[in-house]
């Protein structure tokens, strides 16, 4: 069976390969792979070839709720952008910070880890905040690429800070462990990385790109603070009524709650915004990530009716411990790369019940593999936060630049998260702090 | 411009036909009913919305058998198809259907507790839609399901679930799984109906006895047994050692956990009159680590990533080369089922449950599921209930 795996594995790769060759984008190489590996695997009829369709329609569905929060948390900013709302934000940041740089850099990260602290994605953050915190960061001397940096990893932060952490959520339902004593045990390193991070990226001034004042954005006439506040209630709001009153509450869902912020910004605009266009342009931009979800899903769907994704958890499995300690730095972040949140489902949870039985204490294995996942949203094939992180904050030099400039942060979340998990055991105490 | 047109009316319609290609199954799927015959104890056969109105209409409404005794006695619930990707509790409940005579007290039977959740699959993770069992009439079909109520019948999630009424904070999906939306609401997502319907049923039919029958993962530790809080947990170490010594089997006893809410096995006894237990037998299928998700699989429960796993001691139960098959399975079920029911009759004589004609371990393993399966063709009118 195994060899008959790598065979549809090999298939899959060449496909892939044979996409990028021919210079097809990203996500058409993912469908090509997914086709590739489906036609392989239906000769041994895993899956049989009239079964094929319906996997990849099915597994084309699998980010269908992250697509939507996509799109809507993408055009509720653009109608705020477009209102002027972002440059009156940043201009007003910095008349308030702009002498004091070590609280400006503390706010802004700040800032940027609320939202993903509340939605359990990473991606709100940016598509909230990400634009008028770059333009900030852009103002504070901080070069694009350096801002790019700054907003992936912290942005990888705030999905992994409590209270919501879905890859913590998922690995808990799928081990039958609680989700609770997480505060602490993220809270504490989540900040002290986030601080690590936007202080080692944006202490240092590069005069060249700082800019003064009087290089600031021009204000739209009529916007006002309250203009620009009521759209982030109204959203903030609906997200903070459902933790307070949950039994009361309706769910909305995150997709609802952007589009009624986004309505909301839209009736309070100084000036008047031609939606459809804003919104077709917003779909025509976020296509390529889009489709990169849809591409995705397929690709996982067909892994695992060829077995594909089954052999690579088997790999993990199977390797002794030590060397296992010594590959999880690279194997986690590249699981959540190819399958983004099905990583976790793949390896996390086998290798959770493995750990666990042999006396690693479950709560911090999960918060330290939890800090782990979010660095793979900077990998290819998905990428997805690394490349919203370059949307946001306007960058356009080389993507393998930008992922170079987050060595040293990328370095310090590694350590931080292998010490969590190989010293679980010691650290316990953050779970019963949080308790 | 008119080579441009054509080349999108070609796209267009290649897309169109893909997705009708891959998306019909998907819509005969939802919409396939399984027939369950009703067998020679059912006296009745009602809804769950007639504990829950709000579920009336609705996708979340399901069938409860009742099988009332000659004699009076003790009341015992049994749900299968919780989690609809684990299919030995809704066999285990489908073959009490059919084959089960209750002597004393009344037993209701949920075959397919989450009706939403069997008519939806599970994107990315390649399952079958339907699985066939071999019966000495020939093949009956099974929707395969997902743990989780189709987003076409709930949606959308909250960005985090906030159990009721506990308040504990717990993955967005499982606002839409069976097992963590209990005790439930009246008022509230159609699942925490679900769990309301069958928690009222329990409180206004004095339920002594809630049975709920799940597969779990080779690796997951949790399996392989019987998971029971404070009040049932001498009944299920009763149950456990009398099976393995007189049936040769293992099913360990589980603590339920207090701190973890939303389950069967800690809410009914926190919320009802019944004793809750949950059974899980291993389902090598739902493993991570396994070859392709066939059909195959998923009936014989062999597989060579998991034998050799087994052989580095990573799994929680014995696995050799007989994998785990549905056989076993669903006798372990039906047989610690049974003898929850004596062991239970034996602590309260007044309120026993007597239960014959429904097979145990041994018979399931000789002569395998689909012995036990009616042929709904051959039924009487009248004697089916299309689920």
């Amino acid at each position: 069976m195994t060899t008959q795996i790598l065979v549809i594995l090999a298939v899959m790769i060449a496909a892939y390969a044979a996409a990028k060759a021919a210079k097809l984008s990203v996500e058409l190489g993912i469908f090509a792979a997914a086709v590739g590996g489906g036609l392989a695997g239906a000769f041994l009829k895993t899956p049989a070839i009239g079964e094929l369709g319906r996997h990849l329609v099915e597994g084309s569905t699998t980010y269908l709720d992250v697509i939507l929060v996509f799109f809507t948390a993408t055009l509720f900013m653009t109608i705020v952008n477009e209102s002027g709302g972002v440059d009156y934000v940043v201009r007003a940041t910095l008349r308030a910070f702009g002498k004091m740089r070590l609280p400006a850099l503390l706010v802004l990260m700040i800032i940027v880890l609320v939202p993903g602290a509340l939605t359990g994605a990473g991606s709100v953050s940016l598509l909230v905040v990400g634009a008028p915190v770059a333009l900030a960061l852009g103002r504070l001397g901080v070069p694009k690429k350096r801002v790019a940096a700054i907003l992936f990893i912290v942005a990888g932060l705030s999905a992994a800070a409590p209270p919501v952490n879905i890859w913590a959520m998922i690995l808990c339902a799928g081990t039958a462990i609680p989700y609770v004593g997480f505060e602490f045990t993220l809270g504490i390193p989540v900040l002290f990385l986030g601080t690590f991070t936007i202080l080692v990226l944006g202490w240092k001034k590069d005069t060249g790109t700082m800019s003064g004042n009087a290089d600031l954005p021009l204000t739209t006439p009529g916007m006002t603070w309250w203009r620009v506040t009521i759209p982030f209630a109204v959203f903030f709001g609906m997200v903070v009524a459902y933790r307070i009153w949950p039994f009361s509450t309706p769910i909305f869902g995150l997709s609802l709650e952007f589009t009624v912020a986004g309505a909301a910004a839209l009736l309070l605009s100084p000036k008047r915004i031609a939606f459809l266009t804003l919104a077709r342009d917003t779909a025509k931009r976020l296509l390529p990530l889009l489709a990169t979800m849809v591409a995705v899903g397929m690709l996982q769907q067909i892994m695992t009716a060829t077995g594909v994704r089954g052999l690579l958890s088997f790999a993990v499995i199977s390797t002794p411990l030590v060397l296992l300690f010594f590959l999880l730095p690279i194997i986690i972040p590249f699981s959540e790369g190819l399958l983004t949140y099905g990583g976790a489902a793949i390896i996390g949870i086998p290798l959770i019940w493995f750990l666990d039985s042999i006396g690693f204490h479950a709560t911090v294995v999960i918060a330290g593999l939890s800090l782990l996942w979010p660095l793979g949203d900077g990998l290819p094939p998905t990428a997805l936060i690394g490349r919203l992180s370059t949307m946001v904050s306007g960058y356009e030099g080389s993507y393998k630049d930008f992922l170079k400039a987050t060595w040293l942060p990328w370095l310090a979340v590694t350590a931080v998260a292998m010490g969590m998990i190989i010293f679980s055991s010691k650290l316990a105490f953050l779970v019963r702090w949080s308790m | 411009m008119r080579k441009d047109a054509f080349l999108k009316t070609v796209l267009a319609a290649a897309f169109v036909a893909f997705v009708l290609w891959g998306g019909l199954p998907l819509f005969r799927h939802r919409h396939h009913d399984v027939p369950i015959v009703k067998g020679p104890g059912v006296t009745a056969v009602r809804r769950l919305s007639e504990y829950s109105p709000g579920l009336k209409g609705t996708p979340g409404d399901t069938f409860i058998y009742v099988l009332q005794g000659r004699e009076p006695g003790g009341k015992a619930l049994l749900m299968g198809d919780t989690h609809s990707n684990e299919p030995e509790g809704m066999l285990s409940a489908i073959i009490v259907v059919e084959n089960g005579i209750v002597e004393k007290g009344t037993l209701y039977v949920i075959p397919v507790f989450n009706n939403s959740g069997s008519r939806n699959t599970r994107p990315g993770d390649g399952y079958p839609l339907y699985f066939d069992v071999a019966t000495d009439w020939g093949q009956r079909r099974f929707r395969f399901g997902n743990r989780d109520a189709s987003p076409l019948d709930q949606w959308p999630d909250p960005d985090v679930y906030i159990h009721y009424p506990e308040r504990q904070l717990l993955s967005y999906i499982d606002i839409r799984n069976t097992n963590r939306t209990w005790p439930g609401r009246a008022n509230g997502p159609l699942m925490e109906k679900v769990t309301f319907g069958a928690m009222e049923l329990m409180r206004r039919e004095k339920i002594d006895l809630a049975i709920d029958v799940h597969g779990a993962e080779t690796m997951f530790p949790v399996t392989n047994c019987i998971v029971a809080p404070e009040s049932s947990v001498k009944i299920a170490t009763l149950a456990s050692l009398t099976v393995k010594a007189k049936e040769g089997f293992e099913s360990h006893v589980e603590r339920s956990p207090v701190g973890f809410r939303g389950l069967s096995h800690r809410e009914i006894g926190d919320h009802g009159p019944a004793l809750p237990f949950l059974l899980e037998a291993p389902i090598p299928f739902l493993d991570q680590p396994t070859g392709p998700k066939t059909t195959k699989l998923l009936l014989d429960g062999k597989d060579p990533f998991l034998l050799s796993l087994s052989k580095k001691k990573k799994l929680f139960v014995p696995y050799d080369e007989s994998g785990w098959p549905l056989e076993k399975r669903v006798g372990q079920n039906l047989s610690v089922t049974l003898e929850i029911f004596r062991q239970f009759s034996k602590k309260a004589a007044d309120r026993a449950i007597a239960v014959s004609g429904v097979p145990r371990y041994a018979d399931l393993v000789k002569n395998g599921v689909g012995h036990f399966l009616a042929d709904p063709a051959k039924t009487p009118a009248g004697g089916v209930v299309m689920n």
